[in-house]
């Protein structure tokens, strides 16, 4: 029984292994199980053992009791966001039809589903391109069909599940903002943190707790039992290198600063430089890459136990990356492209990683991706991504 | 049918239960499994022990997890202390020369010998090293320890009720989590913290319930808190207001809020909160 409901549990990637099935046909075999209800809690207090698959095993669920379709994932956000623009549209047609910049006295023609369907076709146009360009459905712009629009705020949780049928329950999508796969938000801020929290240096246990060796040594009855604790270590020292150019970065940046910044107490200096798409001659203090450089070649002069983080999405047009005059800034123009700079940093500082908001399931298909994730050990700027790279980081070499 | 005379649970005095949350427990009881919960801190997770023990009127036996705890702390300890003393001294009405006499249970050993069924309460696992978890959760499996010292195998009585309590520092390993039943406890919705209000303050004045539920979850949802404020902060705030004698619930609704710091427990949080709150203020 259920065998199907286990294997699709297991190919939308949830790790769920016989001993638990084996368990849940306890369950049934000893009539605890009485409704599709009962059904829907026991096999996700026994199968799930995170949180973060809550909402992957409710829209299983739904799928295979109900027959809801599962949402591809790129879908998803496609037809939120033409929900949205939409609902914009009823309030406001004139201005979103000139973002659009199609007709608005032809587009009232079109039916809502039309309509839906036309917002969609630009929309999936629209994820192809970059800097320059169709800017028009930027995120967090001033354009009205922003991302913020339907970004939620903070957690939000369905309200109590009584006298709902568990499909219902499923189908409300209760753990979205616990799911693993999703980019790191102001929300999730407080669970970063926390994998943040384990950069912090450890010596070689090399010095001789002598309370301790006291202590153990009189409950061995008079035999000695030396105890040994880690010795202090200096605290470390970062430097987040991030990328600010483009709007493709605009709803990280702010995350990621106050994320450094609120762990800037357990660091013994965090520098954070800016950049735009890739490193060439230069990094900058400010914010708006004017100012205050910091010449790359002088990145040598600091020490090489630094961690250097790198955020960015790496997607740019590869000459960017690999011609000699490769910068769309003129001024950054030396003769040396942008790939050669990325290596020597990486050879300067050993302990390195760039964190990339783009979901490494799409990273194959962007060159400079590929690329820059042969010089930097790459890893998504999720929750899961941020705990790897950050044992990674603390990694010994 | 065999499940009437299972003991279930169905909610205490102090505890506000929600369906789901009462299959699952039932659920892992009859399934003698351990029941992991996980959860933001203050959404009762620690509380779920003590109104299981309460309603089903079992005694509790809590074992609060350390960094440093070995599972042999957690089981039973030899006094060996006291045994050298009563050696050299021999005051004591004890046989130096049997073992057993000092060998004193721990907190998962009581639980074992306890003659009745108990809840064992195994609070914040997550802060002990993973070793500990799964040596721990095998003795679990088993029902049973040694005591290498007398060489006695102590055999539970009754398979104690275990709930065990994480708070996500660290993830907890593969085979620890395979042998638990899992439950995230998410944060109560608005509904649900009035209920659990009422539990508390069965007095409260309806007025003061209404804005400081609602003033609570617009603070909850600044962006870029590191610790928001959660259900036991709301309840000390409560009483924090109640307790001040100027206070008038319709001051919250416009935005003053007294007593920022019993929500707000890191200073960086404190201020930019009340940064905020100030700014609202002026518009």
């Amino acid at each position: 029984m259920f065998v199907d409901f286990f294997y699709k549990l297991k190919d939308h990637g949830i790790p769920v292994n016989p001993t638990g099935f084996l368990t849940l046909h306890k369950a049934l075999s000893l009539g605890l199980i009485g409704s599709l209800e009962d059904f829907y809690t026991a096999s996700r207090t026994i199968l799930v053992k995170s949180e973060r698959y809550f909402d992957r095993f409710d829209q299983v669920f739904a799928h295979h009791f109900e027959g809801t379709q599962l949402p591809e994932e790129a879908a998803v956000e496609i037809s939120e966001m033409a929900k949205i623009l939409l609902e914009q549209w009823l309030k406001d047609p004139e201005t979103v039809s000139k973002i659009l910049g199609m007709d608005a006295s032809e587009a009232s023609k079109l039916t809502p589903e039309e309509l839906i369907e036309y917002f969609k076709a630009r929309l999936k146009e629209q994820t192809g391109a970059h800097h320059g360009g169709s800017k028009w459905i930027g995120t967090g712009g001033t354009s009205p069909v922003g991302h913020s629009g339907y970004h939620p705020g903070g957690m939000r949780v369905a309200g109590v599940s009584r006298n709902k049928s568990a499909v219902k329950v499923a189908m409300e999508r209760r753990y979205k903002d616990y799911s693993r796969s999703g980019p790191l938000s102001q929300a999730l801020i407080g669970e970063a943190l926390k994998r943040l929290r384990h950069m912090i240096p450890e010596g070689p246990k090399d010095q001789v707790n002598i309370d301790e060796t006291l202590y153990q040594t009189m409950k061995n009855a008079g035999e000695i039992e030396i105890v040994f604790e880690r010795s202090l270590k200096d605290r470390l020292k970062v430097i987040l290198a991030i990328d600010n150019g483009g709007w493709s970065m605009d709803p990280y940046i702010p995350v990621v600063q106050t994320l450094f910044d609120y762990a800037r107490a357990q660091f013994k200096d965090l520098k954070t430089y800016f950049f735009h798409n890739t490193i060439y001659d230069n990094l900058w203090e400010d914010p708006t890459r004017y100012k205050r450089p910091q010449k790359v070649d002088e990145l040598i002069r600091f020490d090489p136990e630094t961690r250097f983080i790198v955020v960015g999405d790496a997607s740019m047009a590869p000459y960017e990356l690999m011609a000699t005059d490769g910068s769309i800034h003129l001024e950054e123009r030396s003769g040396r492209p942008s790939i050669e700079r990325l290596k020597a940093i990486a050879e300067t500082f050993p302990h390195s990683v760039w964190l990339n908001p783009v979901p490494s399931r799409l990273w194959g298909y962007t060159r400079t991706i590929a690329a820059i994730a042969r010089i930097f050990p790459m890893f998504e700027l999720t929750l899961d991504g941020l705990e790897k790279a950050v044992a990674h980081l603390m990694a010994k070499k | 049918m065999k499940k009437e005379t299972r003991p279930r649970f169905t909610g205490a005095t102090r505890y506000v239960l929600d369906d789901e949350l009462a299959r699952i427990v039932n659920i892992s009881m009859a399934l003698e499994m351990p029941l992991l919960m996980k959860g933001e801190p203050g959404t009762g997770k620690t509380m779920l022990a003590h109104a299981i023990a309460e309603s089903l009127k079992m005694p509790l036996i809590v074992l609060n997890v350390k960094s440093s705890m070995k599972l042999v702390d957690a089981l039973y300890q030899y006094d060996t202390l006291t045994r050298l003393n009563d050696s050299r001294f021999g005051d004591s009405s004890r046989d130096v020369s049997n073992i057993e006499e000092y060998i004193k249970m721990g907190k998962i050993g009581q639980a074992f010998q306890s003659d009745v069924r108990t809840v064992l309460l195994i609070d914040e696992i997550d802060k002990a090293d993973t070793d500990f978890q799964d040596d721990m959760l095998d003795v679990l499996d088993q029902m049973e320890f040694d005591i290498i010292e007398i060489d006695k195998t102590i055999r539970a009585k009754h398979r104690p009720v275990i709930i065990i309590t994480s708070n996500a520092k660290k993830d907890l390993s593969d085979p620890f989590l395979g042998r638990c039943n899992f439950h995230h406890i998410a944060f109560p919705d608005p509904k649900m913290m009035r209920e659990i209000i009422h539990v508390h303050f069965p007095h409260i004045e309806s007025d003061l319930l209404e804005n400081a539920v609602e003033t609570f979850y617009r603070l909850r949802e600044i962006d870029g808190i590191e610790k928001k404020p959660a259900t036991r902060e709301l309840i000390n705030w409560i009483r924090a207001l109640e307790a001040d004698p100027d206070f008038k619930p319709k001051r919250l609704k416009k935005g003053e809020i007294p007593f920022l710091g019993v929500l707000f427990k890191k200073s960086r949080d404190y201020a930019h909160a009340n940064a905020l709150i100030h700014r609202r203020r002026l518009y």
